[in-house]
């Protein structure tokens, strides 16, 4: 009796299994590019199709923390927060070195006689997308309150943490006392109450802003996307729930919200945006021109899965489910070969796909700490040893043989796509010369390198990469005579030693906050040291007086031969020995048009285009 | 057994306080910087001190350890530093989702693998144990990270008989679990009959057994009414305790799937210092371990009538 109920049980399981698969009809897959809207935008049942969208397939490769412009400072959030708010200025899509262009603004925010005060003029007639935060639900115009709106909540320490410190503290008058006013107040802080010296509405659409001193790169943060605008119904309607209720301005509004799952936007179909009708050389030809001057965005909606591992990413782009993706070391290996021209596809993926390379707004290196005392020091004996580390080391054979190629060796600390760039000054930095590094391990006293320690070098992280590239410099160094030994540990706590001073060389890198040189050479730049970003602790009067001049002058040809005398200073003290820029590689279908890299303007969805004629014809051709 | 019960249950509380304090030493005092790990690189004293106010770690370790053992008493672990969601809410849809994943495969594969194990023991030491044995070895030698590669390579984009990976919540969901319960399945097999087929020969040897078969019971008899109830001990052991890591998922199958479960949670927790996360479900595990632990000794005293609870 006992075994026929189980059977019997057996059975209606089954059926049931077999029920609910056909209940829950398969969804539609993913990559055919289009969908169908309703009236009111909404996905339709069958019978119902009033509209094709045109439909971006992307992914997100880790979630984001907080689509609040002023609380995030993170990358993932700031991919989407791009492409949801407008910034007061924005960089050129197409032209390098990066451009300053207006985003919001009328024009770029003119500056004062006495270089303190910058006048922004907002564009007329530019609305927010319709929202319930607004009384009508209609979206209101952007006016000047919102920039002073902004700009105050952007500076209240409970809600800003990271971006206000990191790239905007010190700039304008009166804002680090209204910063400490909302930490000691809290959420009792009244904004309206309490006024900004430097920040003042002169019309309906004008800002005048004032800085504590002359700085050409105050300008940079409003291209940043940490201080978009919004406008303050949305933050006092949704609160905290702001963070997930994002009200902009730009190209797109969230149309589905799913932080671990599938988030969609929608376009807006009120941006007033237009396609770039100038671009860099080259541009025209590659056919990123051919949209000149028309309205964007091109698409209707982008959809954007959360897939953190890279192999299920890839087999979802060879199926045509999504359509672009990076491309990592391995798939590197296996898609791509490099000859002196740069980067190609295989011939068996070129038929199917094309490529973009890139270099990113970074620079790798080895800092010295220069109190150290083996490696570090000012005596013509130290300097020669760090000499010798520096003209020992194979940056190109590193990046060839551990990187596949996905680099570019620099001479300076920055990289090439900004002014101020070694290509621009004209400077030549240290290359490889077993001979020279055994001359210079000579003059530091230790001929072949005898009496020598190891030298201990600092790694923030432990993943296989990071152990290959140490083999390959160890193997190198050992070439002139010099041990290298690394130490391996999580970034938490290779924080923790640098900044200790508890090292004698750290394998660090800097990414750009803004586009130029200032950025970079600041990490040497002797009152920064710990805690500031100069934790190698290197002084030197002369390069102090140098980069006080320098950062506070407009690019152009003095600019450029100041930092040349800076990089000269650098290579000669060799408190950093510089490696590289990474170069970043991407992969997309033949149907996806108007795709160039931008680091400073990531992902670039308003100007896409999907050509739907060459989807129609290549996705047969996809390969499985 | 009520008294049992409740008796064991007030055990819990020291138990329940002692992983508190562990959790809480481990995290707050030994534990990586969670300000430090989420500022990065040259952070300024201010922006680490305005971050550790808005975190409540500018508090004393007494006053911490106080709101964590609230927390613990009214399940509220407050929100994430990560993206300021509430835990609760992220807890429950993760739940629900690697339950979704964990639990058919888990029960499928107790029914599948009991019964395959029994068979083998039926036939022991015949050219089928033999063979299933070597089978059952080498399953468990192949990596689970192979099977979740091989078998999406193969199954979902070459062959294109699922999804490469996914989720929709409802009823369709079901779509996008398919393949990745098909694998869990699969995994067990070899562990578990290895693991049963020894429980089943420790009893099909036993006295009682030999008895059995003296006076006449046939062999399916002896199998199912004798061998199968009194192997039933060491099973529950087994099982009954896994069931609340059920609801950790399977990470790496919910990272390739791209399933929003507690698994992929716990993971990105610890990658990136969310440790009102990791203490959430650190609790949650070993309230859930203590509280299973509990029914399987119960559970004993239904199967095996010489177990009393007193």
């Amino acid at each position: 009796m006992k075994s026929t109920l189980s059977v019997r049980s057996l059975r209606w399981i089954a059926l049931l299994a077999v029920a609910s698969l056909f209940a829950c009809k398969p969804p539609p897959k993913d990559g055919d590019g289009t969908a169908t809207v309703n009236a009111k935008g909404e996905v339709t049942a069958d019978g119902e199709q009033t509209k094709k969208l045109v439909v971006f397939n992307y992914f997100r490769s880790s979630a984001h923390k907080s689509l609040d412009p002023a609380g995030q400072f993170d990358s993932a959030s700031g991919e989407l927060i791009e492409n949801l708010y407008d910034k007061l200025i924005d960089y050129h899509y197409l032209n390098r070195p990066y451009q300053l262009v207006p985003g919001l603004l009328a024009k770029m925010p003119t500056l004062s006689d006495d270089k303190l005060t910058y006048t922004f003029e907002l564009r007329k007639g530019v609305h927010y997308i319709d929202d319930p935060c607004f009384k009508d639900g209609k979206g209101r115009e952007v006016v000047a309150d919102d920039i002073v709106y902004v700009l105050k909540r952007y500076a209240d320490a409970s809600v800003n943490t990271q971006s206000y410190p990191a790239i905007f503290s010190g700039f304008v008058k009166g804002l680090d006392e209204f910063r400490a006013k909302t930490r000691e107040l809290g959420k009792a802080m009244k904004y309206d109450e309490h006024e900004v010296e430097g920040i003042k509405k002169t019309g309906k659409y004008t800002v005048e802003i004032t800085l504590t001193k002359p700085n050409p790169l105050a300008i940079y943060p409003f291209a940043s996307s940490t201080m978009s605008i919004y406008p303050r119904e949305a933050v006092e309607k949704y609160g905290e729930e702001f963070a997930r209720h994002p009200v902009g301005t730009g190209p797109f509004k969230m149309h589905k919200y799913d932080r671990r799952g599938v988030m969609v936007f929608r376009r807006n179909e009120n941006y007033q945006g237009t396609y770039p009708t100038e671009g860099a050389p080259g541009d025209k030809e590659k056919g990123l021109l051919v949209d000149a001057g028309k309205k964007i965005p091109f698409i209707d909606e982008i959809r954007m899965p959360l897939i953190e591992e890279p192999n299920p990413r890839t087999l979802k782009f060879r199926r045509g489910q999504i359509d672009w993706i990076g491309l990592d070391k391995d798939n590197v290996a296996k898609m791509v070969k490099r000859d002196e021209k740069g980067f190609h596809l295989q011939p068996e993926y070129a038929a199917q796909f094309d490529m973009y390379s890139e270099p990113y707004t970074a620079t790798e290196f080895w800092r010295i700490n220069m109190k150290d005392p083996v490696i570090g020091g000012n005596s013509p004996e130290k300097k020669a040893l760090r000499q010798a580390l520096a003209y020992a080391l194979d940056v190109p054979g590193y990046i060839k043989e551990m990187r596949n190629g996905r680099g570019s060796k620099l001479d300076t600390l920055v990289p090439t796509v900004f002014s101020g760039a070694q290509n621009e000054i004209g400077f030549e930095g240290y290359s490889t010369n077993i001979e020279m590094a055994k001359k210079k391990l000579a003059e530091a006293g230790y001929p072949e390198g005898k009496g020598l320690p190891e030298i201990q070098l600092e790694f923030r992280a432990s993943t296989t990469d990071t152990r290959q590239g140490y083999e390959y410099h160890r193997a190198q160094l050992a070439k002139a005579g010099i041990k290298l030994k690394g130490n391996f540990q999580t970034f938490s706590a290779w924080l923790r030693k640098t900044e200790a001073g508890n090292y004698q060389i750290s394998a660090a890198g800097w990414s750009a906050d803004y586009p130029d040189p200032e950025n970079f050479y600041q990490l040497f730049y002797g009152p920064n040291k710990t805690p500031g970003p100069n934790n190698g602790q290197y002084v030197n009067p002369k390069y102090d007086e140098l980069f006080d001049k320098m950062r506070f002058m407009n690019p152009g040809a003095e600019r450029n031969a100041i930092i040349k005398e800076m990089a000269g200073i650098l290579k000669e003290d060799v408190p950093v020995i510089i490696h590289y820029e990474p170069i970043v590689l991407g992969v997309y279908h033949k149907w996806v048009k108007n795709l160039k890299r931008n680091m400073m303007h990531n992902p670039p969805f308003r100007y896409l285009r999907i050509d739907e004629e060459v989807k129609k014809t290549q996705m047969p051709k996809l390969k499985r | 057994m009520v008294a049992y019960i409740l008796r064991r249950l007030l055990y819990l509380i020291p138990t329940i306080f002692g992983v508190a304090l562990l959790v809480f030493l481990l995290f707050t005092v030994a534990g990586e910087d969670p300000v430090r790990i989420a500022l990065g690189n040259h952070a300024s004293p201010e922006a680490i001190a305005d971050l550790r106010a808005k975190w409540g770690l500018d508090k004393s370790l007494f006053a911490q350890f106080g709101d964590f053992l609230m927390q613990i008493l009214t399940f509220d672990y407050g929100t994430s530093y990560n993206n300021g969601e509430q835990l609760s809410e992220l807890f429950a849809k993760g739940a629900v989702v690697s339950l979704s994943l964990t639990l058919p495969p888990f029960l499928l594969g107790l029914c599948l693998n009991v019964s395959l194990a029994m068979l083998i023991a039926y036939y022991r030491n015949s050219w089928f144990d033999r063979w299933a044995t070597a089978i059952a070895v080498m399953a468990m030698s192949v990596s689970y990270l192979v099977y979740i590669i091989a078998l999406q390579y193969l199954l979902a984009f070459k062959l294109d008989l699922f999804p490469i990976n996914g989720y929709e919540s409802g009823l369709r969901s079901i779509y996008y679990l398919v393949l990745p319960g098909l694998i869990m399945l699969l995994v067990s097999i070899g562990p578990d009959i290895r693991i049963y087929r020894t429980v089943f020969l420790d009893e099909i040897d036993a006295d009682y057994v030999r008895t059995a078969r003296a006076k006449g019971v046939s062999e399916r008899a002896v199998l199912f009414k004798h061998v199968l109830k009194n192997a039933l001990i060491p099973i529950i052991t087994y099982t009954v305790v896994v069931i609340p890591f059920l609801v950790l998922g399977a990470f790496l199958m919910e990272r390739f799937f791209s399933l929003p479960g507690v698994g992929d949670l716990l993971i990105t927790a610890i990658n990136t210092g969310d440790y009102p996360v990791l203490k959430g479900l650190t609790m949650y595990i070993a309230i859930g371990y203590s509280l299973f632990n509990l029914l399987s000794d119960v559970l004993y005293a239904f199967v095996d009538p010489r177990v009393k609870l007193s």
